[in-house]
């Protein structure tokens, strides 16, 4: 297990060294200088105790020139130490967010050229939460990693110079330090099992408020506030032990990591003092070496923690590489009609299905749809005509067959239009250059001219997360102003009418209808209205899509749709 | 809102504010400061050990190693001790605080639970969870991190400071002299770097935003091939955000060594003033020595004292925002005298009630209904349809009768008794409001079904699906009332949760039900199953429906029809026809639009 965990963090860092190798290596440079500083600090206190102190309190000598040598040491390590220590954490903070902003780009890149069906399967909050957060915590472990490579070379180098000074007691501590070492390690793990339980209980506590506060018209039509209270209750008291858990353990290991090296230095005390009166040993080394040795308590510890943070930051990596690893589906495969076809639409043999494994909702399909009408999608709940709609738009892609569509393209304004919490402007043009001209036509057709005048910014009005400054009916108008203003010469409306009253639809078609640039529009009807106004109904039922034909003919010939007509007016005949 | 509250409570108050909700949070904490102070005992042994061993045990020529041996005993004893100290402190800060956090978050989601449906629907429903879990988080990250740090630290200084006073005050004097400055730097550099993170937080945020808006837009993107100048947007959101951060992190990175810095030159000033005291003085090598070791540790807090700053800013920032919580009133508040509803059957009934939201912030929102001076009796057991144009206070009406919200003025009475004399308990026991869109919990048929009724036994769940008719689609189900219905009944058909819910409000066994029609359309079996359930259910109850269909409407015993606010209509479906007031007009545009295909 040691070894796995040790490959898995060489890969991890790999990975996210080569992304930005220089800030980082100007971090260790800085790490470096401190560490060095650090080991030289310890030098200098020597110096001060031996040089200054001890010949002034006894031998009385006053030596000027000693204590500007010692100050210029002292300070001079202690700034150029400082130094040292900016340059680290400020690199380390410029190597970890430079990786996360090129992490979460690649995502965002990525995703953003996946397919809908490909978005379909995947939660919004998931694909945020790794764009944002994952990206971030794979990154985290290089804010600490500069510190914890300094802490190598300081062990190294402080091995060296206690050695140096004093062969016996340099060996004792060299041997205590890895113990030591080893200790934060095995603690730090310990710890982190009763922190990973808090954290699932947390998790388990979110989950649950987030539940009942979603199902608070429930809660309060039934009373239940008190049951409510004591259901979450349990499950917070639950958190609150596993918490209260974690900090019993740690407030263990805090006492302990605090007590132990203390000991050893009262112990090297006791040793150096045997050291110091066989003259082996000056009173200014033995302070030094003691200096020194407390310098080494703080990064120890700081090892262990770092060493408990590789695993959350590949498990962070690992989310990231998730989504990055998945294949991009295969883009749409629309062919053009020359603008001349009077066809403007045609579905040739087409057979869909949203997973491989699932039966196809569509199976052979076929038929086209002549420039110039105005089409009606009839079919019951389910039945398939949203997905039929995002086949000729192109955001699905038929397993087999083929799908037409004439020059100019088409636009599909979807069930439940989604607004950007920008303005209305950009809501129309999304971002592109639109005319001026070309804008108000589209307001006018989706008969929003009047609502939109009457806005105090008019157009310019910021309409909110997810357009909630505005009604359900005028969302579905801008949405269809939308399209009508993208240019393209079909238009396909799922449902899109719906929350406007029948009068305003029939106004809206009859607009949309009148424009010369849009040449044909599909529309799924969900109410006998709607067909009305259509010249022809395509009629989906059973996976099959019944050839073109006038709501009369079908009528005639058509039992199931005459039985999904009467059962369009079964509120009627119920009164 | 924010800018309001911050007037109100200034960070200071905020904390005591805290204290008082949660009295966990500070109970025993000067027990727990004194163990603090002690467990800070063990960093002062080396530099006290020091001092003596020079000054009595390392004479030069005469080394007494016993009586360092002795004093190294103590001083391990001293440390053995402090750590005990310290582990008691630590565990009790955290004990401690882990369980006023549990009663601010008790207390925290009983008062969400409680909040009016228009501050539910006010609020983000995020936002609401995030005020129990993160915000509540930010200060367990304090107590367990920044709070333990300032208590150990706090300790530290104070400690390290009294020994230094009583070794020799002129050095502590030249000491604290010498550093005093540093209290200037770090709060000169403190306010930019709080600025800066709230900045880099600030970032975050719009950073999340825009790009969980480009997720969640990625298919109309797709649709219009826009998909370029929104992710532009979201990478430039992200550079501010690396950005920001990385200036947060460079000025953190210059106040983090500033202790050291100071240090080193508060060290040659005590060196410096101690050569020139001289044991003349009265001063001793090993003290000054010590001196030096108990400066470096006098000033050693300070680079935690800077990674705690922000701590403390989140902290505040949390608490400041969950209180805001606790301050907004509850929705309609509880009676004091509760008076009972009599027996059997109840009449509803409305006097002079006039509604407006708090405030109405835009008018072009034409779901914000307002009524004006509405008077309505209905009987017991009589069927009601509330028809009328979106807005025109349809749903407010439905909430009054349910005391989901209370009118501003005039009085809504059930079974003759104001709503405001009625027990909670009693009132959700005799009326049920099954709302347009059901909520249901993650969980079996079973648990949603006794989580309206915790005394249905599983024969009476059973019977109650008998009732509405829906036994054979309980059979259906291959695990029955054990079918997981899955997140708020995604596993289930919209027409399903529907009957789920019908179900639900059954085996309450109300007299009183209040009915928001739903408008999703459903497969026809499902629809068929609906009207015959809604039927069964409404037999010899007070019915209160809002009708989005006509057909519903027209089988009311009573229609009232309204229009922004105010009554228009009332009377049975076919006085309102042969009135051939707006109601007719409404069914005769409804019965055209339906009824438009037929060949007849």
């Amino acid at each position: 297990m040691e070894q796995s965990r040790f490959r898995l963090a060489i890969s991890l860092l790999r990975q996210l060294l080569k992304l930005h190798p220089r800030p980082f290596l100007i971090a260790v440079a800085g790490a470096s200088v401190y560490a060095v500083c650090t080991v030289a600090s310890s030098f200098g206190l020597g110096y001060v105790v031996d040089e200054v102190i001890i010949p002034r309190f006894q031998s009385d000598i006053v030596n000027g020139q000693t204590f500007v040598t010692a100050s210029f040491i002292v300070i001079g390590v202690g700034l150029l130490r400082a130094v040292g220590v900016v340059f680290r954490r400020s690199y380390a903070g410029i190597s970890h967010w430079s990786t996360s902003e090129s992490l979460s780009t690649q995502i965002i890149k990525h995703t953003m050229r996946q397919s809908t069906t490909w978005h379909q399967q995947h939660m919004t909050g998931d694909l945020v939460a790794r764009v944002g957060v994952d990206s971030d915590t794979a990154a985290s472990i290089l804010g600490p990693l500069p510190f914890s490579t300094s802490v190598i070379l300081l062990v190294v180098l402080t091995s060296v110079w206690l050695v140096v000074i004093d062969i016996p007691l340099g060996l004792l501590a060299v041997t205590i330090i890895p113990l030591l070492f080893a200790l934060n390690i095995g603690y730090q793990r310990r710890i982190d099992r009763h922190f990973d339980s808090a954290q699932k209980a947390l998790g388990d506590f979110s989950e649950a408020v987030h539940e009942s506060f979603d199902g608070v018209m429930v809660v309060k039509a039934f009373g239940a506030e008190d049951r409510e209270h004591l259901r979450l209750g349990g499950i917070s008291s639950k958190l609150r032990d596993a918490r209260i858990n974690a900090v019993k353990a740690r407030a263990i290991f805090e006492a302990f990591v605090d007590g132990t090296p203390s000991l050893v230095n009262v112990a090297l005390i006791a040793y150096g003092a045997i050291r110091v009166r066989n003259g082996d040993l000056s009173i200014g080394e033995l302070s030094s070496f003691i200096y020194l040795f407390t310098l080494l308590v703080f990064p120890l510890r700081i090892i262990g923690y770092l060493l408990s943070e590789i695993p959350h930051s590949s498990s962070g990596f690992k989310r990231v590489r998730e989504i990055l690893d998945e294949p991009l589906d295969a883009q749409s495969m629309i062919v053009t009609l020359p603008q001349d076809s009077n066809i403007a639409v045609e579905i040739h043999d087409a057979t869909f299905s949203y997973a491989e494994s699932d039966a196809p909702i569509f199976s052979q399909v076929n038929f086209s749809v002549p420039v110039g009408s105005t089409v009606a999608v009839v079919g019951e709940t389910g039945s398939g005509k949203s997905t039929l709609l995002k086949l000729i738009a192109g955001l699905l892609r038929p397993q087999v067959g083929s799908v037409h569509v004439l020059q100019g393209g088409s636009a599909l304004v979807f069930q439940e239009p989604f607004l950007f919490s920008g303005s209305l402007h950009f809501n129309l043009t999304l971002g592109k250059s639109i005319h001026v001209p070309d804008i108000a036509r589209a307001l006018w057709a989706s008969v929003s001219e009047e609502f939109v005048s009457n806005l105090e910014n008019g157009i310019d009005t910021i309409v909110g997360e997810r357009g909630i400054s505005l009604s359900g009916g005028q969302r579905q108008r801008i949405a269809l102003a939308r399209a009508i203003a993208s240019g393209r010469t079909v238009l396909l409306l799922d449902d899109t009418t719906s929350a406007l009253d029948p009068a305003t639809e029939s106004m809206v078609l009859e607009r949309v209808s009148s424009l010369s640039d849009i040449t044909t529009t599909i529309v799924v009807a969900s109410r006998p209205t709607t067909v009305k106004i259509a010249d022809l109904v395509l009629f989906v039922h059973q996976g099959k899509v019944h050839e073109l034909a006038t709501h009369e003919t079908l009528m005639i010939n058509n039992q199931a749709y005459a039985n999904l007509m009467k059962s369009f007016e079964m509120d009627r005949k119920a009164s | 809102m924010n800018t309001d509250l911050e007037q109100r409570f200034p960070s200071a108050r905020i904390i005591g504010r805290g204290v008082t909700v949660a009295p966990a949070l500070k109970s025993g904490i000067g027990l727990t400061f004194v163990l603090a102070l002690f467990g800070t005992g063990a960093r002062l042994v080396i530099p006290v050990l020091i001092q003596q061993s020079i000054d009595h045990g390392l004479q030069p020529g005469r080394v007494d190693i016993d009586y360092i041996i002795r004093l190294c005993l103590i001083g391990s004893l001293c440390v053995v001790l402090s750590s005990v100290c310290l582990r008691e402190a630590t565990r009790r800060l955290g004990t401690r605080s882990e369980s006023g956090l549990f009663a601010l978050r008790s207390q925290l989601f009983d008062h969400i639970h409680r909040l009016s449906l228009e501050e539910h629907n006010k609020e983000k429903r995020g936002a609401l969870v995030s005020r129990v879990t993160s915000d509540i988080e930010t200060l367990t990250q304090f107590f367990s991190w920044g709070g333990l740090g300032l208590l150990l630290d706090g300790s530290q200084m104070i400690a390290v400071a009294a020994v230094m006073l009583a070794y020799d005050w002129r050095l502590a004097l030249v000491a604290f002299v010498t550093s005093a400055p540093l209290v200037i730097v770090l709060r000169y550099v403190q306010s930019r770097l709080v600025r800066a993170h709230n900045l880099s937080r600030e970032r975050n945020a719009d950073f999340l935003g825009s790009v969980s808006e480009l997720m969640a837009g990625a298919e109309t993107l797709h649709a219009y091939d826009a998909e370029q100048p929104m992710i532009d947007a979201v990478l430039v959101s992200m550079h501010n955000r690396k950005k920001s951060n990385i200036r947060a992190g460079v000025i953190g990175a210059f106040l983090f060594p500033s202790g050291e810095v100071f240090a080193v030159f508060t060290v040659m000033a005590v060196v410096g003033t101690g050569l020139l005291i001289g044991p003349s003085g009265g001063l001793t090598s090993g003290a000054l020595v010590g001196f030096v070791f108990l400066t470096y540790r006098f000033l050693e807090p300070i680079a935690e004292f800077t990674e705690i700053i922000d701590q403390v800013q989140s902290a505040v920032a949390g608490l400041r925002r969950v209180l805001g919580v606790l301050d907004t009133p509850v929705g309609p508040p509880q009676s004091q005298h509760p008076r009972p509803l009599p027996q059997g059957g109840l009449s509803v009934d409305l006097k002079d009630v006039s509604f407006a939201y708090g405030s109405r912030l835009d008018e072009t929102d034409d779901d914000a209904p307002v009524l004006h001076d509405i008077s309505l009796h209905i009987a017991p057991g009589q069927h009601v349809a509330l028809v009328g144009p979106s807005g025109s206070g349809k749903t407010t009406i439905a909430r009054l009768i349910a005391r989901l919200t209370d009118p501003t003025i005039g009085r809504v009475l059930i079974g003759g008794v104001a709503l405001t004399d009625v027990a909670n308990m009693e009132l959700r026991r005799r009326l049920i409001v099954v709302p347009q869109e059901p909520f249901l919990f993650a969980n079996s048929i079973e648990y949603n079904l006794q989580f309206a009724n915790p005394d249905a036994s599983e024969t009476d769940m059973i019977s109650s699906f008998a009732d509405l008719g829906l036994s054979d689609w309980l059979e259906s189900l291959p695990l029955g009332l054990g079918t997981q219905v899955g997140q708020r009944g995604s596993s289930l058909s919209a027409g399903e949760r529907q009957l789920v819910a019908l179900v639900r409000a059954s085996i309450v066994k109300p007299d009183v039900l209040v009915l928001d029609e739903a408008t999703s359309s459903v497969d026809s079996l499902t629809e068929v199953r609906i009207s015959r359930a809604l039927e069964r259910l409404a037999v010899g109850r007070t019915t209160i429906s809002i009708a989005h269909r006509l057909s519903t409407a027209s089988r009311a015993d009573r229609v009232i029809m309204l229009e922004n606010g105010r009554i228009v209509e009332d009377g049975s479906h076919l006085e309102l026809l042969a009135a051939g007031g707006k109601y007719a007009s409404l069914y005769e545009t409804w019965i055209n639009s339906t009824g438009s295909t037929t060949n007849e």
